[in-house]
């Protein structure tokens, strides 16, 4: 009998270049800031409405830098590859140079996210 | 010059599940894929199974994936594909059948659910239907699809979900919604707004890199998908 074998690794090893990787970060990111923005408001609202200790733990957690460097990381690519899908999808004619846009799109990604990776070193070193 | 072939195998008589098996093939690097194959069914093992017919890029047979992307095996040649072992495996979202051939039955009804023929029942001139060489222009890049199912099974929205009606069928509904002669693009249109329609669709590119045709999928999906939210084909 004809039957899939079909897995999550097979689909993940296919070789679709550098677009199928901006869609996959783009998926994680998306569901990363459900997590990391519904953490960020759970734990705001433990510490003011119980003080509770596990709030400020949360929030210690969420402002830490090993924690900032990858929310910011797919806050601002999230946010650069959905604005080049929507600029794609508006104008479809845009699609035959997707090489050049995603070339442009990590133009911008680089220097805004190396600026923010700058600043948390900086926090860092200063013992903010 | 030597080189191995690492084939997925499944026979469905004696195997549960698929499973890797290599060959040594003398090759030349002017080879096609599809030679290789060829020379293993030949002379080593006439029981590996796969598709070919024309084995010149035209009939859309023998699509599959080499080297972890889907390719033509009698467009792909040895000296085009990195060093060492060459990985050849049947392509996904579709049953496997046996080694590398696929049941290509979905595939073939989501073709047909788009009505990728000529629907024009207004009584037709004494000549000919006339149309521009802009006109045809228009939707000359998607009368260039084979039906070989590179793009469909490139697909992640297809992989997780076989009901989308996939790349292949929005280029032939393209095709004809865009034929200036066509009078059934409105209907096409509504059955592409459907939830298995066109936004499946996630702009991912796997199609148009693995189209063996060089057709601008996307492109044309996009087209759809504008002219859906828009109610205009300009
Ligand atoms: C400037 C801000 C943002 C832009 C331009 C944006 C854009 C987009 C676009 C275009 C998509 C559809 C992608 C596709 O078709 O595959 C999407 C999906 C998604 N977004 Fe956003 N987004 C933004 C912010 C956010 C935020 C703040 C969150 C969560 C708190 C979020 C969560 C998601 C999720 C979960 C998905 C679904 C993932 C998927 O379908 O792959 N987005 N976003
Ligand atoms: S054998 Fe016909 S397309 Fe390859």
């Amino acid at each position: 009998m004809a039957a899939k074998f079909q897995t999550w690794w097979q689909g993940l090893r296919y070789r679709g270049g550098g677009t199928m990787v901006a869609w996959l970060l783009h998926r994680i990111g998306g569901l990363a800031m459900v997590i990391f923005v519904g953490m960020h408001v759970f734990a705001s609202f433990l510490t003011q409405q119980f003080g509770s200790g596990f709030g400020t733990t949360l929030n210690i957690i969420y402002q830490s830098p090993y924690f900032q460097a990858p929310l910011y990381f797919f806050v601002i690519f999230h946010a650069l590859n959905g604005f080049r899908i929507i600029l794609l999808d508006t104008f479809p004619k845009l699609l035959e140079y997707q090489r050049e846009v995603t070339w442009l799109q990590w133009m911008v990604f680089i220097p805004l996210y190396g600026l923010v990776v700058f600043f948390i070193i900086a926090g860092i070193v200063s013992g903010e | 010059m030597e080189i191995k072939v690492k084939i997925l195998r499944f026979n469905p008589e004696t195997d549960k599940r698929p499973h890797y098996q290599t060959f040594r093939v003398e090759a030349e690097p002017t080879d096609r894929v599809l030679d290789l194959l060829e020379k293993i069914k030949g002379y080593q093992d006439g029981s590996l199974a796969f598709r070919r017919s024309c084995a010149h890029g035209i009939c859309g047979s023998d699509a599959m994936r080499i080297n972890g992307m889907n390719r033509l095996a009698c467009k792909t040649l040895v000296k085009d594909l990195s060093k060492g072992t060459i990985t050849v495996e049947p392509l996904l979202g579709l049953s496997l059948i046996k080694d590398l051939i696929v049941d290509m039955d979905p595939f073939f009804e989501h073709y047909e659910s788009v009505m990728p023929y000529l629907v024009n029942d207004e009584p037709p001139p004494l000549k000919e239907r006339l149309q521009s060489p802009e006109e045809r222009e228009r939707f000359d890049d998607t009368t260039k699809c084979i039906l070989c199912a590179a793009c469909t099974t490139s697909c992640p929205s297809f992989w997780s979900n076989g009901r989308y009606v996939g790349p292949a069928a929005i280029v032939n509904a393209h095709r004809f919604i865009f034929d200036s002669r066509d009078r059934a693009g409105a209907e096409r249109l509504r059955i592409l707004s459907d939830q298995f329609g066109v936004y499946r669709c996630h702009t991912i590119f796997n199609c148009t890199l693995a189209c063996p045709r060089e057709i601008q999928i996307t492109k044309a999906i996009g087209e759809i998908k504008r002219a859906i939210a828009t109610g205009s084909l300009d």
